[in-house]
């Protein structure tokens, strides 16, 4: 064994160089969903009594799950190509050839620097009814005689939470579409413009196609986030009206904390798991495509 | 002889690190954990105090998390992950049956004498409170209930008398922002937003009408029909503009700081909120605050909602006798008659809100205390944290208008009723 490990053969080389990173893994990624999972199946308060799929049950008859659920896709699904759009136009402003490139590039990074937190509690100010300045410019405007209770109504609070999660992430989805635009080589577009071909030939025949990469990872980690939305909510509205803006994460956190039900808490993390796993993989699938 | 030297300081080093260690062996450092809503600032005058007497023991202070729930969650999260860095903790009276069924708190009957303690003139709530199965699991340290507050100066001007009903009280307020013309100046500030306040907001017109939440035994017993008559009282005060529209909106916070700043005519509040009034450097209504009973509801008796503040022990902990001690200090009557002078808290022993020193501060003490001894808890149940949060919720939503009265009571009977039967 020891003459093995003094003179390792190459594949025995590879295992030991391997291992520490295996381990470290193992110890950071394998045991906390593992714990999860035997936390999900065995009454963690109770005297650890085995609760089977008891758990997994209740979680699909629970409405609030189906009401989480629809609130997280419906948070993903608006604020992912909300922020996709508003992010590329923002790369693309920035792409400009100005003079100084910083204030624009600080200007551009100020929302991403801000804790998610603190970025929810401006906006809720900004959406209060008597004290917001989104209330008090309508009433300027001459737009309001009455004002609104924004955060109070299902539909304005998700729509208010939707625009604060669009504000929040565009900047770092410009940030990684413009690192993106640099790459594209001038050549193409003066070979384009020789050519004869429009501005807008341009963007869509070549930098929408250089740019697909960037596109995709930046879709990637944005919807992956976008799903585990919790702390714009949190501090918005605090799920509210009712239920009407709660998250899948913000309910994870309810049953664990609030309620101190680590194992239905768990249950619920495991299904928020799962789909996350889905769309990281069909993600990689389109990345996969996308190489070939 | 350089060599001598410095055996010579080496020894005397050893010797006086020795002697340094010993003291540190000696010396006791107990973690307490006080929210901000409990005056950290009176409690760490308290903690002066016992050092001096007791040399041995350093108490350190902690503080966070801005409300009951926020408290809450953090000494769960501290709880579940069985960490002993905190000794002991202030936790709110709905608290006690929840952490003593998880095993989170240290049975107080070794280190402060059992149960029958709390029957040696503390206030009868919380031994219902404190004493889970025979055991007594907390110490009260501050008392708390939830008060109509009103404008003095307001009601004599128009010459109003303290309303003894809910339709007095919204004629009065009506007829007072009517006759002043404030367009700030709302009626009657209640919390409506999703926080523990909310509780109570429910629980106060249901009570006012002399119905019961739950059994001795914690069973739910609620009267769908009077819940539904008690949160349509608070939505047509809304309709009348005696309570402002967004009230889902309102915390315990914002209550306190629109009455300090003159813009409600009466607020119910817990009784904490008194001392903010009369002391806070920017409150204009210093002299003009009156305080008196919740209203009742026509036919029914006033009602109002008990709180206020335990001490308890971490089980996890590993300083139990120093800290056992340290309780026993902290929920003695001169601990309560100290908070009761500098912070107008209310006492948790009867006989302290007759204290002539304590009178000479508070002198509505007095008065308070009958209202004190007539004041409903909210359940006291294992699964508290759940049962409140549907109440909460529901209620808020209620408020907010995207639920019916009728949808959301039968909502919380059937959820909460699932968690006490």
């Amino acid at each position: 064994m020891l003459s093995k490990l003094r003179d390792p053969s190459e594949k025995t080389l590879a295992l030991l160089l391997l291992a520490p990173a295996f381990l470290l893994l193992l110890m950071i990624v394998v045991y906390p969903i593992g714990k999860l999972v035997y936390n999900s199946v065995y009454a963690v308060d109770k005297n650890g009594v085995f609760l089977g799929l008891q758990n997994y049950i209740d979680v699909v008859q629970d409405p609030l799950f189906w009401n989480a659920t629809k609130n997280t896709l419906l948070i993903t699904l608006v604020t992912v190509p909300g922020a996709l759009i508003v992010g590329l136009g923002l790369a693309l402003l920035a792409n400009l050839p100005f003079k100084r490139k910083w204030p624009v590039r600080l200007s551009l990074l100020l929302p991403w620097a801000l804790p998610l937190s603190f970025a929810g509690l401006i906006f809720a100010w900004f959406f209060h009814t008597e004290y917001g300045v989104v209330n008090d410019v309508l009433r300027r405007l001459g737009l309001q005689s009455e004002p609104t209770s924004w955060l109070l109504k299902p539909n304005w609070a998700m729509a208010a939470i939707c625009l604060t999660v669009i504000w929040k992430t565009s900047s770092f989805m410009a940030l990684i579409l413009l690192a993106g635009l640099q790459m594209i080589p001038k050549s193409l577009y003066e070979a384009a413009e020789v050519d004869g071909a429009s501005r807008w030939q341009q963007f869509w025949q070549i930098t929408i196609p250089m740019l697909m990469p960037s596109i995709i990872v930046a879709l990637i980690f944005r919807t992956i986030t976008a799903l585990q939305t919790f702390d714009i909510p949190y501090t918005m509205t605090r799920g509210g009206p009712g239920e009407a803006t709660e998250t899948l994460a913000m309910l994870i956190h309810k049953y664990t904390i609030d309620y101190s039900d680590i194992s239905f808490g768990s249950t619920l993390a495991v299904f928020m798991f799962v789909i996350s796993l889905f769309v990281t993989g069909f993600y990689l699938k389109q990345i996969g495509k996308n190489a070939q | 002889m350089k060599k001598r030297d410095t055996l010579k300081w080496a020894t005397l080093a050893l010797a006086s690190s020795l002697a340094v260690s010993a003291a540190w062996a000696q010396q006791t450092t107990l973690r307490v954990f006080v929210g901000p809503n409990q005056r950290p600032d009176l409690q760490a005058k308290l903690f002066e105090q016992y050092n001096k007497a007791n040399p041995g023991v350093k108490v350190e202070i902690e503080t966070g998390g801005a409300t009951s729930e926020l408290q809450r969650q953090y000494l769960s999260t501290v709880l579940n992950a069985k960490d002993s860095a905190i000794d002991l903790f202030l936790i709110d009276i709905v608290n006690p049956a929840q952490y003593a069924s998880k095993g989170w708190i240290e049975p107080l009957d070794k280190y402060v004498g059992g149960a029958a303690v709390l029957k040696n003139d503390y206030l009868p709530v919380y031994q219902n409170a404190n004493v889970i199965g025979g055991k007594l699991y907390a110490m009260p340290s501050q008392g708390d209930a939830m008060f109509m507050y009103y404008r003095k100066d307001l009601l004599t001007k128009h010459g109003v008398s303290e309303p003894k009903t809910w339709e007095e009280l919204s004629a009065a307020a009506k007829k007072i922002t009517a006759a002043e013309g404030n367009a700030n100046l709302q009626g009657l500030s209640i919390q409506g937003a999703p926080i523990e306040g909310a509780v109570c907001t429910f629980l106060l017109p249901y009570w006012g009408q002399g119905k019961q939440f739950n059994d001795a035994g914690g069973k739910l017993t609620l009267d769908k029909a009077a819940a539904v008559k008690g949160l349509q009282s608070w939505l047509t005060m809304v309709d009348q503009g005696v309570i402002k529209k967004n009230v889902a909106e309102v915390t315990t916070p914002i209550t306190v700081n629109e009455f300090k700043a003159g813009q409600a005519v009466f607020a119910i509040n817990w009784g904490f909120a008194f001392d903010r009034f009369k002391d806070d450097a920017d409150s204009t209504v210093k002299g003009k605050v009156g305080v008196m009973p919740l209203p009742a509801m026509t036919g029914g008796k006033s009602a109002t909602c008990m709180g206020g503040w335990q001490w308890a022990m971490n089980a996890y902990g590993k300083n139990k006798d120093a800290a056992g001690k340290l309780i026993q200090f902290l929920s003695s009557k001169q601990a309560s008659a100290f908070i009761a002078r500098e912070g107008s808290i209310l006492p948790v022993f009867q006989s302290v809100y007759s204290d002539a020193e304590v009178n000479k501060v508070v002198p509505w003490f007095k008065d308070a205390l009958p209202v004190v001894l007539g004041a409903q808890s909210r359940p006291m149940v294992e699964d508290y944290g759940q049962v409140s949060d549907i109440i909460r919720t529901t209620t808020s939503a209620i408020l907010a208008r995207t639920k019916t009265p009728e949808a959301g009571v039968d909502e919380i009977a059937a959820r909460v009723g699932r968690l006490m039967r």
